[in-house]
């Protein structure tokens, strides 16, 4: 399978939330429906921030420009990088990286520990004890992988009315975000950027941001943690540790396996120490 | 043939618990550390793991603390014997240690005290690395149950307690090598804390020569069997 993405054009972009309502539906996330459920958040982003239950969150920032206050979307979800922290972090193997480059979570290993939250840069996994246990599970958007492996389109992706939203080779996604942002500079768009082409190793997911980065909420160059990149390397060497240890403890032992000693003895009265023969 | 008391009921008592405890820690932690591990046992028995570690982990650090509670005079002794300015014979111990180590104890090493000083820096690192391993523990649990815990410093407590799960288990593996007397020079020694607590004369005098010629002196922890 050939390396996949997700282009996402927010100059395209109308925030209509379908790709919102696609996600919730394809994937059988609940959400509030009554307006006891749901807390105002006196902003059209609802919710405000990604939760277990909502893996694609569309977000408005308002910003004050010369033609006065504006809004930039952005498509909020996993954004599916080649160095997937959340991947790193994993103790049990639960996250990995499909062929197609997707970077999906198997709830039938995952055990809840979080540390996937805790290490992702962009902060997309969230978890929740699953009703009827004591545990908890990570979640996260998994590019509709059911769909993708059927040659089918992530369920976001079909939803979008402005084609702000598609999805096909990762290569061919990159070229048309390029040629997208060329265009917006020519039709005054100086800060246009494409973001996620080489982002963390390369996402999955292709951003054409034609305000600019940080005027969409997207983070410049992104970094794995620090810490991260320790956790992944403290399992080969901890396995060279142990070789090490192991090894030379089995030196020791058989340098010492032939060791005798005779009896040692003391006489308190004279403080005489005494060894006996070796036998 | 002459019999020193070594190690108490209560030392030994501790030492148990303690065994048991870092024992389980070492195997349910070892289940989270390496994947493939996680992936052929399953989930059910990765959420098992998770219980016990966190029931042995109340252990391993309730433990030692209620021992200073109910038997300060031992704490005072460990701490006696723990903090001590080394002399010569302790630098040309611990100088000598490895050849002896490595060539069949065939260097002649100096008297000791009742703690060896190689004893006493082992355990340092013990300790050092036990209560980092404790510290960082704590910080993941209450992360992991909910409580608002920066995800940076939860990393870098993930970090540590890593960190220290490995150097710790290096030390273990010491540990048990020596203390269990695996090495042919140091076998009879897992009776001082899985056995009876008592070391014969000889081995008494061989591995901590100044304190056994204290003990034979004043007699009051000598028996003959």
């Amino acid at each position: 399978m050939a390396e996949t993405a997700i282009l996402y054009d927010a100059s395209k972009c109308t925030a209509c939330k379908g790709c919102q309502i696609a996600c919730k539906q394809w994937n059988q996330l609940p959400a509030p429906l009554t307006a006891e459920e749901y807390e105002f958040t006196k902003s059209y982003q609802g919710p405000l921030d990604l939760d277990p239950d909502t893996w694609l969150l569309m977000t408005f920032s308002e910003v004050s420009m010369d033609i006065g206050v504006e809004w930039n979307f952005m498509r909020h979800a996993c954004f599916h990088c080649t160095d997937a922290a959340c991947e790193m972090a994993c103790p049990v193997g639960a996250i990995s990286h499909k062929d197609n480059g997707a970077v999906v979570i198997d709830q039938d290993k995952c055990i809840g520990c979080q540390y996937c939250v805790n290490n992702c840069p962009f902060s997309i996994p969230r978890a929740k004890v699953i009703g009827g246990t004591d545990y908890a599970k990570s979640f996260k958007c998994w590019q509709c992988f059911d769909r993708t492996s059927a040659d089918k389109d992530p369920a976001c992706v079909t939803a979008c009315p402005t084609d702000a939203l598609e999805y096909g080779d990762r290569a061919e996604m990159v070229a048309k975000a390029k040629a997208r942002v060329d265009t917006l500079k020519e039709q005054g768009f100086d800060k246009a950027e494409i973001y996620g082409e080489n982002e963390v190793g390369g996402m999955h997911t292709i951003i054409v941001a034609h305000r600019g980065l940080e005027a969409h909420g997207l983070i410049r160059d992104p970094k794995v943690p620090v810490a991260t990149s320790l956790l992944d390397l403290a399992k080969p060497l901890s396995a060279v540790g142990v070789g090490v240890v192991v090894g030379a403890l089995g030196f020791s032992f058989a340098m010492g396996s032939k060791y005798k000693r005779g009896e040692h003895s003391y006489d308190e009265k004279t403080d005489t120490w005494t060894i006996g023969e070796v036998e | 043939m002459r019999y020193i008391q070594r190690q108490s009921a209560f030392a030994r008592g501790l030492h148990w618990i303690h065994t048991i405890a870092c024992m389980s820690l070492f195997v349910t932690g070892l289940m989270l550390f390496i994947p493939a591990v996680a992936s052929a046992v399953g989930l059910g028995a990765m959420q098992g793991a998770r219980t016990v570690h966190r029931v042995m982990a109340v252990i391993f650090i309730a433990a030692p603390l209620l021992a200073v509670v109910v038997n300060p005079k031992g704490f005072k002794h460990f701490l006696k014997n723990m903090f001590y300015k080394w002399d010569a014979g302790d630098k040309e111990f611990m100088a000598k240690f490895f050849p002896y180590l490595f060539t069949g104890a065939k260097q002649h090493m100096p008297e000791q005290k009742e703690l060896k000083s190689g004893q006493a820096l082992s355990d340092w690192m013990l300790f050092a690395f036990a209560i980092a391993i404790s510290i960082s523990g704590v910080f993941l649990w209450l992360s992991a149950s909910g409580v608002a815990i920066n995800g940076t410093l939860t990393l870098w407590m993930l970090v540590a307690h890593d960190v220290a799960f490995v150097l710790l288990g290096l030390m273990m593996f010491v540990h048990i090598y020596l203390g269990a007397g695996v090495f042919q020079p140091y076998r009879g020694s897992v009776r001082l804390m899985f056995g009876d607590g008592k070391v014969s004369e000889s081995d008494a005098l061989y591995h901590w020569g100044t304190w056994a010629k204290e003990e034979l002196a004043k007699g009051d922890k000598v028996s003959v069997e």
